[in-house]
């Protein structure tokens, strides 16, 4: 079975390059949205096996988002990645205490997206 | 991966390049206008914060597109200006390169 992706994120290149990844190379199934409040929908309707969540958005930012996740018993157990372009040490450790899977980097490399995304999830 | 799939990969990628290469640019027109205000004393905090995103979003996307030096620039102007700017000497002149050297990347890339 394919695993199946959603990422949230406001910015379209960021969106389209994580799904090339995605589905090209791992062959993985994968929904967008381009914000918390359309995420949120979108991980309901498509329960999703994983989340990837960026940071900084505009309205509903990503930690808002993940919250808003969490509290709804639909989507409350999907793992949720973030993904950020923050690199201060002092970002890194806020968002790991939120209680999200993984904190990934942007820039990433789109040909081991999946593979850092995998290893995460226990997916190889 | 076999090097099939890489190229197309590849392929893709230039191809998703040629599509968002006006945003990028718009993204360094952002820091430019702001970097004007600035050096003539004139940049507003909406603009700041405009110049702070704009970088931000460099900074994430053009590594992205094998352009790692540009996300080491673009790192540089968000933090110069996440920390007013106005009130250190040498940011305009640094900020003004930095857009320059940006300018030269998100044209150039093959």
């Amino acid at each position: 079975m394919n695993h199946r992706v959603l990422i949230i994120d406001d910015e379209e290149d960021i969106r389209q390059v994580a799904a090339l990844s995605l589905e090209t190379i791992a062959g993985w199934d994968v929904e967008m949205a381009c914000s918390g409040a359309q995420g949120l929908l979108r991980a309901i309707e498509y329960q999703p096996d994983a989340i990837l969540l960026d940071v900084m958005m505009p309205g509903m930012d990503g930690p808002t988002t993940f919250r808003e996740l969490r509290k709804n018993p639909a989507t409350a157990n999907i793992p949720v990645l973030l993904l950020t372009a923050k690199v201060q040490c002092s970002d890194q450790r806020r968002f790991a205490d939120l209680g999200v899977r993984a904190v990934l980097f942007k820039p990433f490399d789109p040909l081991t997206l999946s593979t850092q995304i995998a290893g995460v999830l226990g997916w190889n | 991966m076999d090097p099939i799939e890489q190229n197309a990969i590849t392929e893709a990628l230039h191809r998703m390049w040629d599509k968002f290469h006006p945003e990028m640019m718009a993204r360094v027109e952002v820091l430019e206008s702001a970097d004007a205000a600035l050096a003539s004393g004139s940049l507003t905090m909406a603009q700041r914060h405009e110049a702070n995103a704009a970088a931000h979003k460099l900074a994430g996307s053009l590594g992205t597109f094998g352009l790692t030096k540009g996300t080491i620039l673009a790192r540089e102007a968000e933090m110069l200006y996440s920390n007013e700017p106005e009130t250190d000497p040498t940011a305009a002149a640094r900020l003004a390169q930095i857009s320059a050297l940006l300018r030269s990347i998100v044209e150039n890339r093959k």
